[in-house]
């Protein structure tokens, strides 16, 4: 190994210890999730003196005391949460890959104006539009159900627009000769499109959880008690007269880390979905 | 919507609308009669364009429309209605009805959406009074300039420190910057919450190195150099607060982003530029900040559209304590309005206001950014 310049060396050292230190950082908070979870809150909210810096044994004691609470149903709303991702997450991507199918591999009247107006939406914060949507589902009579938080946005743009990207690859001869041989045009879309398309699906359905995952304002203004999802329930938690920090990370653990742990296993899909957003042509 | 009403001009109305529609009916169904021979001549001329092009013409129709009736009914319709309702004044939810058909078995019965009166440009004028609305604005401004410039800052080092030749453990490390892009906004916001009270572990981490106590979320101009005390103000913890949990949640996604930008600028330039002698400065400066100029753009874009989306954080962390007149973001403010004082037409006219920034807001930066290089 040839024999670093000083310049060379400095900049490493300073590119080393940048990197570390940013790494401990974004560390901090997640352990002190774990710590303040398994801790009485009188432990690690006693002050400067005495701190504790390792979790200790008190999560299940914790994790008693959240479920104890009243008007707040935080088992429940976990799994409301995940029922109206993996729902919404599915839905999604039947109507974004049989839409982006249509406009990838057909021609029909008014294809471009459609195309482009849905396009258009892209640029407007969508998740803006809650006043609308709050009165259109009060009169569907949808609120406070898991379907007032499903439909809105399930016909999401930038997933027709990236199923049609990638659709576009797919040869049409292929198309043409399963036509041949006696396929009909769902067969076409469900035995070739979707099958060639399992890596962007899979991509696309992580942002589409997420999307969903996140969601906070329209779920707060139109779920009640019994349905909320897990961003409304830990806002029940905070607002609430006296609010208890060691019940509070035991929620924030169990939202949180589950999904570290499916990041750290699907990291390839995640880092595809961030970028499928943003590689435009 | 068919509720029994005990008004009995509706009541009257309805066995009105309920005669006519059976009237109407048998009507109804001889016009489709009349029509289905036009329709098989269609499906004829169809079958004859199938034979050229080898699908039905109303395939692409049908693969769409789930998609396109979504699409209508809870997007362009609410972007229409937004714009509409912001000329209006709320009153209630609608009962009106606008249409009522009775096909024998199938009732259709389309009602209006809100009780509205039209107030011309009020709203608008009253934004240009409110207080809070401008308090709102200067946060979100605060922000935008504070946040934006410091996580695309800290995000382009770091992809640029992951990306240099040298670095070992690039998955590692790069893993775990990315981390919070999957936590949940709301629980981790919570996390900051716990972290930034007055007795929390940063003030005692703070307390062991010799630093005082910093009023993160409560504020105060105690801790701020002399001359900056009126310029900053009492609000100025509490929004660098917001600032921290934002950068932390956001930094990662955005490091991914320009590491994929940075590895996509073609090596055989960085020689090139070797060859001519350039320094390690002027390779960044003319190789890869012209190079990953698209890239940083999109970054840059997206950021300032998400400062004026933010309101899980700002909310969270004043519900638990945070000086509300230092984090109300635009959101927020609209949340408040339209939610727990019920003025949506007001409300939407904000929405419509944030929006319009938006919009220009992007533009300029496309404008900038997109010039030609120099």
């Amino acid at each position: 190994m040839r024999n670093l310049t000083r310049d060379e060396a400095v900049w490493r050292f300073v590119g080393y210890s940048f990197v570390l230190l940013v790494t401990l950082l974004m560390i901090v908070p997640i352990y002190w999730i774990v710590v303040a979870s398994t801790l009485p809150e009188q432990v690690f909210l006693s002050g400067g003196s005495d701190l504790q810096l390792l979790p200790g044994t008190n999560f299940l004691a914790n994790l008693d005391a959240l479920q104890a609470r009243e008007g707040v149903d935080f088992i429940g709303s976990i799994w409301n949460s995940v029922f109206i991702a993996v729902v919404y997450t599915l839905l999604s991507l039947v109507l974004c890959s049989m839409g982006g199918f249509a406009f990838a591999k057909y021609d029909f009247r008014f294809k471009e104006p459609i195309f482009y107006s849905i396009l258009a939406t892209l640029t407007l914060p969508i998740q803006l539009l809650v006043i609308p949507l709050f009165l259109l589902i009060s009169q569907m009579g949808l609120t406070n159900s898991y379907w007032a938080i499903i439909l809105p946005w399930a016909a999401n743009p930038l997933g027709i627009f990236l199923m049609r990207q990638n659709m576009k690859q797919i040869p049409d001869a292929l198309l043409e000769s399963a036509r041949i041989d006696g396929a009909t045009e769902f067969q076409l879309y469900y035995r070739i499109a979707l099958p060639t398309m399992k890596s962007s699906l899979a991509a696309l359905a992580i942002v589409l959880f997420l999307f969903q995952w996140n969601l906070f304002l329209f779920p707060l203004v139109v779920l009640e008690q019994g349905k909320y999802t897990i961003p409304v329930a830990i806002n029940e938690l905070v607002g609430a007269q006296r609010v208890y920090y060691d019940q509070i990370m035991v929620a924030a653990a169990l939202s949180i880390i589950p999904l570290f742990l499916v990041f750290l296993f699907l990291q390839r899909h995640f880092v595809s979905g961030i970028l499928a957003g943003s590689v435009k042509e | 919507m068919s509720t029994q009403s005990s008004n009995p001009i509706r009541v009257a109305l309805d066995a009105v609308r309920t005669r006519v529609g059976r009237a109407v009916a048998p009507v109804w169904r001889s016009v489709i009669d009349a029509v289905r021979p036009l329709r098989q001549r269609q499906i004829r001329r169809t079958r004859a364009v199938a034979e050229r092009v080898p699908f039905s013409v109303g395939v692409p129709y049908l693969f769409l429309s789930p998609f396109f009736i979504l699409f209508s009914a809870f997007l362009a319709f609410p972007i229409l209605y937004t714009v509409f309702l912001s000329f209006h004044r709320y009153q209630g939810v609608g009962s009106a009805t606008l249409l009522w058909i009775d096909l024998g078995p199938v009732q259709f019965e389309l009602t209006r959406i809100a009780q509205l009166e039209f107030v011309g440009l009020q709203n608008y004028q009253r934004l240009l009074g409110d207080a809070l609305f401008q308090n709102a604005l200067a946060n979100t401004t605060f922000i935008l300039l504070v946040q934006v410039p410091l996580m695309i800052v800290l995000g382009l080092a770091l992809a640029l420190a992951l990306n240099a030749s040298w670095m070992r453990f690039k998955g590692l490390f790069r893993t775990t910057i990315a981390l919070p892009v999957a936590a949940n906004l709301v629980a981790y916001t919570t996390v900051f919450l716990l972290l930034l009270q007055d007795n929390g572990l940063v003030n005692s981490v703070f307390g062991m190195v010799g630093l005082p106590a910093v009023p993160w979320l409560t504020g105060g101009t105690e801790l701020l150099p002399g001359p900056l005390k009126s310029i900053l103000g009492p609000g100025f913890w509490p929004r660098i607060s917001l600032v921290g949990a934002v950068t932390w949640r956001w930094t990662g996604y955005n490091m991914i982003i320009l590491l994929a930008g940075l590895q996509s600028v073609p090596k055989q330039l960085y020689e090139a530029a070797e060859i001519d002698g350039a320094n390690r400065w002027e390779k960044f400066r003319y190789v890869t900040l012209p190079q990953l100029r698209p890239v940083l753009l999109f970054v840059v874009v997206t950021s300032t559209i998400g400062t004026f989306r933010l309101f899980s954080e700002p909310l969270i962390i004043s519900e638990g304590g945070a000086t509300l007149s230092a984090t109300r973001t635009l959101v927020v403010y609209i949340y408040n309005i339209a939610f727990q004082q019920f003025q949506l037409g007001y409300a939407s006219a904000m929405t419509v206001v944030l929006v319009g920034i938006v919009a220009v807001l992007s533009i300029v930066q496309l404008r900038v950014g997109g010039e030609s290089d120099a």
